[in-house]
């Protein structure tokens, strides 16, 4: 059990470091690319978070920024537990997909805290951007999830891989992955939907941390966007099946890959403001994912 | 049992972890907290951030409650769905229709669009 | 203390660029150095530790500079540029920017001895620091600040308001301009435009080819459509960053900068259309940009919304690549932004209040940035300037 904790870590932090570095290099300007410019920079940006002085806004509610922040944390670390890493997860709990969806659902309140805990404008209404972006984008994400747990006939992670031997439910219902991408660029405010950290906001949520409050918030949200790309690979991408490799380096290429395409996304695609997208998901992606979920629901019939 | 020892290790871990980068900062930052005001562009505040935001996707948490609710009973239907058969299905769809069709009745009172 | 002077000599620079009425020329010189030293700026205060300061700010834009400072935590550094800054001299600020971060005895010496700030005047956090103290010790205005006050809102209810200033500090933002708005949760209620000047007596860097024509000295065709280009590019840039997509908004800044640096007619032509096919291709942006800014008065054509802006902008940079090389003499006074004596950014800053009325903040910046007026057009009169 210790070395599955402990690897299960320093997976995480190893992935962290690599999403933040490729996101870095991707950032980096042209000129400086050519130099080799961008991947050292989350290191630089560490060392200077750490040497800045502590700041503090007017009145801020500190409690709830700190609170916020390790929740931040401690929501993708948790919601990691129930994903199997080759062998078997950290928690191999029979309701591993309820319990993920209520880990990373706790990453609103994250948000929404260290929002409001500055007693500043841009971080509230980023805060406030993030809330109206989980009404828009979590529906059809329940539906994806419930999708692959009607498919497999269960909630548990390893039920599920077991049960996409032969053909992965990326192929066997494609809408559903489809939507699922989508909803975890959303829930991970990355990218296309990072709005409530939008230049537009002066960085928006995050905007007054400064030090190690900053630096903590940057790992969280690294490591949210890690462990929504690594929970792909058990629901959708078969886990660790495959060719040669042992079952936990097919974890990890896969879950590289789609953490890859996550990073690549946030360069390749503009932002998405809620006052439009909301009509679309409701309108659009919730009929289809709850098509999907009929198609999969009658080919599971006995 | 030994799951959740576990997980309470992993989440002792990020939190001495969280714990050590605040202790770390305390050593090598410069002192002292420094008082600043929120960031207005370079102006004051005439009054606090923290106030009755004005949520114009009220609506939208309404029609989102409902159908959140439906969710819940949805993950325990799922394990049973295969079992149970065609009835299940049925039935869940029949429910689920109901509730697009408020969903439909809430976009054509425009609950959301706004601007 | 060898850690912490080791982290400060390693740790990354992240400038907040302050742009004062005539220092667009500076601002573009240090914009283009950071991007060769690979360095990200910063959007707020609380993200920054170096303020870079392009041109010399009126007393409007100093005060703002100087409350912005305050709000810098330490390690910091302060580079100020005058507008007629050569390429040297802003590597070499730089430069000696970064030999301030890394000192660590200084920056200590300097925390220690930082004066306490001007403001806020009331430390009434100092107990236990752990949040919810405070409020009560001081019904109405707690920390000397008052509450949010209510007033009617567009929907004909009753609710908070905050006055919040936008600029003139403030990232992709037109530099001396301050929109003071009235927010109700993120929606602007009533917006006023002033300008903070600097100081009088320039020329518009983007117009300076077509002033220079005008007062009969030699210019060359292609010169001028060089600086429109790079004028509509660095607007471009502006857009694409308030719109949320920061790797197309380097890349048009990229462009700006090569054609700014004298590169090719070819090469800029060919990677400006491949830039252009990118923007235009992009469903998500047409979308998203798709009806904002579109007034709602009479006369307004649903054509003039954000996104057509954008599209007429890449259209004209396309144009003006192609002319590069005309060494006729340059005739008319058609500048970047419309004829340069008649200061067609007056006219655009008249409709803002007008347009920002109503608008979420999300389309307000993208309405302000699809106008992008240029303030150095009027700082000549000191109408607006406070």
């Amino acid at each position: 059990m210790p070395s599955e904790v402990l690897g299960l870590a320093a997976a995480l932090a190893a992935l962290v470091w690599g999403a933040a570095a490729l996101d870095a290099r991707l950032g980096a300007s042209p000129q400086s690319r050519l130099v080799g410019g961008g991947v050292a920079r989350p290191w630089r940006e560490a060392a200077r978070l750490l040497v800045q002085q502590r700041r503090r806004t007017l009145l801020p509610d500190v409690l709830l920024t700190r609170i916020g922040v390790l929740t931040l944390l401690l929501a993708p670390v948790l919601a990691a537990t129930v994903l199997p890493l080759g062998g078997a997860p950290v928690a191999d709990l029979d309701v591993g997909v309820v319990w993920f969806n209520a880990m990373e659902v706790c990453v609103w309140a994250a948000l929404w805290l260290i929002g409001w805990g500055a007693n500043s404008v841009y971080p509230l209404i980023g805060a406030y951007r993030y809330v109206a972006q989980g009404l828009a984008y979590e529906l059809p994400h329940m539906f994806a999830l419930i999708t692959v747990a009607v498919g497999a006939g269960s909630l548990r992670m390893t039920d599920i891989v077991q049960a996409q031997h032969g053909l992965w439910y990326a192929v066997r219902m494609p809408v559903a992955f489809l939507v699922y991408l989508v909803s975890a660029l959303a829930m991970a405010f990355w990218g296309p939907m990072g709005q409530p950290l939008g230049r537009d906001l002066a960085g928006g949520v995050p905007a007054e941390l400064s030090g190690a409050d900053r630096l903590l918030f940057l790992a969280g949200r690294y490591a949210v966007l890690v462990v929504v790309a690594a929970a792909a690979v058990p629901l959708f991408l078969g886990g660790g099946a495959g060719p040669l490799l042992p079952a936990w380096a097919w974890t990890l290429v896969k879950t590289v890959a789609v953490l890859v395409l996550l990073v690549v996304a946030r360069h390749r695609l503009p932002a998405v403001r809620m006052d439009r997208f909301m009509g679309f998901s409701w309108l659009v992606l919730i009929p289809l994912t709850l098509a999907q979920l009929l198609v999969v629901g009658i080919v599971v019939l006995p | 049992m030994q799951a959740f020892l576990a997980v309470l290790g992993l989440v002792a871990l990020v939190v001495v972890g969280a714990a050590g980068v605040y202790a770390v900062s305390l050593v090598v930052a410069p002192r002292g907290t420094l008082r600043v005001g929120p960031y207005l562009s370079g102006g004051r505040p005439r009054e606090h951030a923290l106030s009755r935001f004005h949520v114009r996707w009220y609506a939208v948490t309404l029609v989102f409650l409902a159908f959140d609710m439906e969710m819940i009973f949805m993950y325990p239907w799922a394990l049973v769905v295969a079992e149970v058969g065609g009835v299940a299905l049925v039935e869940m769809f029949a429910f689920l229709g109901l509730l697009m069709v408020g969903v439909v009745y809430a976009w054509r009172e425009g609950a959301f669009r706004w601007v | 203390m060898g850690l912490s002077g080791w982290l400060m000599r390693w740790a990354s620079v992240r400038p907040l660029v302050v742009t004062g009425v005539y220092g667009t020329r500076t601002r573009l010189l240090v914009e283009a150095e950071m991007a060769r030293r690979g360095w990200a700026v910063a959007l707020s205060p609380g993200e920054a530790n170096l303020v870079v300061v392009c041109g010399v700010p009126g007393e409007g834009l100093a005060q703002a500079i100087r409350v912005v400072w305050e709000e810098v935590a330490g390690p910091r550094a302060l580079v100020e540029l005058l507008s007629d800054a050569t390429p040297d001299v802003v590597v070499a600020a730089l430069d000696g920017a970064v030999v301030a971060l890394a000192d660590e005895p200084g920056q200590r010496r300097a925390a220690a001895e930082r004066e306490p700030p001007s403001w806020p005047m009331d430390h009434g956090m100092d107990h236990g620091g752990m949040g919810h103290g405070g409020h009560e010790h001081h019904m109405g205005s707690p920390g000397g600040v008052a509450m949010a006050d209510r007033g009617p809102d567009r929907d004909g209810l009753k609710l908070d308001r905050l006055h919040v200033p936008l600029g003139p500090v403030l990232a992709d933002w037109p530099s001396g301009l301050v929109v003071e708005t009235v927010l109700q949760g993120d929606v602007i209620q009533q917006a006023t435009v002033h300008v903070v000047g600097g100081v009088a007596g320039g020329v518009s860097f983007w117009d300076e080819p077509w002033v220079a024509a005008l007062e009969g000295r030699p210019v060359t065709r292609g010169e001028a459509e060089r600086r429109r280009a790079a004028s509509h590019l660095d607007s471009i840039g502006r857009l694409l960053a308030v719109a949320g997509w920061p790797s197309a908004a380097m890349e048009a800044r990229w462009l700006r900068d090569r054609t700014l640096a004298g590169e090719s007619r070819a090469d800029l032509s060919r990677d400006h259309a491949r830039f252009a096919r990118r923007v235009r291709r992009s469903k998500i942006l047409a979308w998203m940009l798709r009806g904002v800014g579109t007034s709602a008065g009479p006369g307004a054509s649903p054509e003039e919304d954000v996104l057509s802006r954008l599209r007429r902008w890449l259209d004209r940079t396309g144009d003006a690549m192609s002319a590069l090389d005309d060494t006729t003499p340059l005739v008319g006074d058609d500048g970047p932004r419309g004829p340069v004596g008649e200061r067609p950014s007056a006219a655009a800053l008249a409709v803002l209040p007008r347009l920002l009325d109503g608008a979420e903040l999300a389309a307000a910046r993208l309405i302000v940035a699809g106008l992008d007026p240029d303030l150095d057009q009027l700082a000549q009169e000191p109408l607006h300037a406070v």
